[in-house]
């Protein structure tokens, strides 16, 4: 048995001692990364849409109104157990039909949903004054 | 049968060795089981990573030290292939049955708008709930109770070193090469709908999931490794 032999680890043997060695390496790359991503990209996905500006419950209404193209979608929750899929049957949707289907919501952009929210929010307090000034 | 179990006060090197070992991966899985297992539940990643990384320093540490614990390559591979199915599992699983929680319409949405539209097209439109793309559903049906159960259980073993353990994994790592080829294939036949719009389109997709490739690096491995190492 040469020197090097005895460092190998069990279960390594010499003509295979390079491939491990890289295994390992890959094997520690994609550990670390899979680490990060499971810590990581609940809070990152919180941060891009909204949270804390946006509560759970917000965040879910927004993403609602972009995925249904209905600025009058609320979510629901909690959600009835035995109730139909929240969406069954939605005619407001918008999709470029051809051999495939190709969504028609526009990308949401860093934080973006806040943004989208505080300008519904006041044109929907315009329109509601200006009504209110219309009716006196 | 030890010296000290025939009650004689006779150093025994092999004995103290092999306790101390035991006791030294013991030790360090304590604190990378837990670690791992609550990384594979996202949400409480934060709490388990640290957990995680000082079990990595115990094994390390016990490796240092001459004692006699599971080479590296194998911690590495089976904690890998844990949080692999953990977090395949739960991210399906929450889609499968949960899909009108609240963490579900929020995040795995958010997700799917981010990466892949699968998880936000339509989503929460099917009778059966969740992702609409088509081809996802039957993709979480086949592989969340069978494959990823097998691949648990197969990573619990081979991190005990058995021989059972080394046999599963490589059967169900070459299940992962199967459901690799089919999902990404049936995800580029789609991908008109699954990457419109998204944040971080087919790119993105790659440098989240490449992280996955577990059962291509496990596969030389298992093969090439001296069997004798493993136990019945």
């Amino acid at each position: 048995m040469s020197i090097s032999a005895k460092r190998l680890p069990p279960g390594t043997t010499e003509p295979n001692a390079r491939l491990h060695r890289w295994l390992q390496r890959g094997l520690f790359v994609c550990l670390t990364a899979l680490a990060l991503e499971g810590t990581f990209t609940f809070p990152g996905l919180l941060v891009w849409y909204g949270f804390p500006d946006l509560s759970l419950v917000e965040m879910c209404s927004e993403l609602e109104k972009v995925r249904y193209s209905d600025d009058s979608r609320e979510c629901v929750f909690p959600y009835p157990f035995f109730a139909p899929s929240e969406g069954a049957g939605q005619k407001t949707a918008q999709d470029r039909w051809g051999v495939q289907p190709q969504p028609r919501y526009k990308r949401i952009g860093f934080r973006e949903l806040v943004k989208i929210r505080d300008e519904r929010l006041a044109r929907q307090a315009a329109a509601k004054l200006s009504a209110a000034s219309e009716s006196h | 049968m030890s010296t000290a179990s025939l009650g004689l006060d006779v150093p025994n090197g092999y004995d103290d060795h092999q306790t101390t070992s035991r006791e030294a991966q013991r030790k360090a899985d304590r604190w990378m089981l837990p670690g791992a297992i609550l990384m594979t539940t996202a949400v409480l990643g934060p709490i388990g990573f640290p957990l995680f990384l000082k079990g990595m320093v115990e094994q390390r540490k016990a490796l240092l030290q001459g004692l006699s614990v599971r080479p590296m390559i194998c911690t590495l591979l089976g904690y890998l292939v844990i949080m692999d199915s953990g977090l395949n599992s739960i991210g399906w699983s929450l889609d499968l049955v949960a899909h009108h929680s609240l963490v579900s319409r929020t995040l795995v949405t958010a997700w799917g708008n981010m990466f892949d539209s699968g998880y936000f097209w339509h989503y929460n439109e099917l009778w059966i709930g969740g992702a609409g793309a088509p081809g996802e559903k039957s993709w979480e049906i086949a592989l969340v109770p069978t494959v990823f159960c097998m691949r648990l259980a197969a990573a619990i073993g081979f991190l005990q070193m058995k021989r059972w353990g080394h046999q599963w994994l490589i059967v169900t790592c070459w299940f992962g090469v199967i459901y690799w080829v089919g999902y990404v294939a049936n995800m580029t036949l789609f991908a008109d709908l699954r990457y419109t719009h998204v944040v971080f389109p087919v790119w993105g997709w790659w440098i989240y999931d490449i992280f996955y490739i577990t059962p291509f690096l496990a596969i030389p491995y298992l093969h090439t490794v001296n069997r004798e190492v493993f136990t019945d």
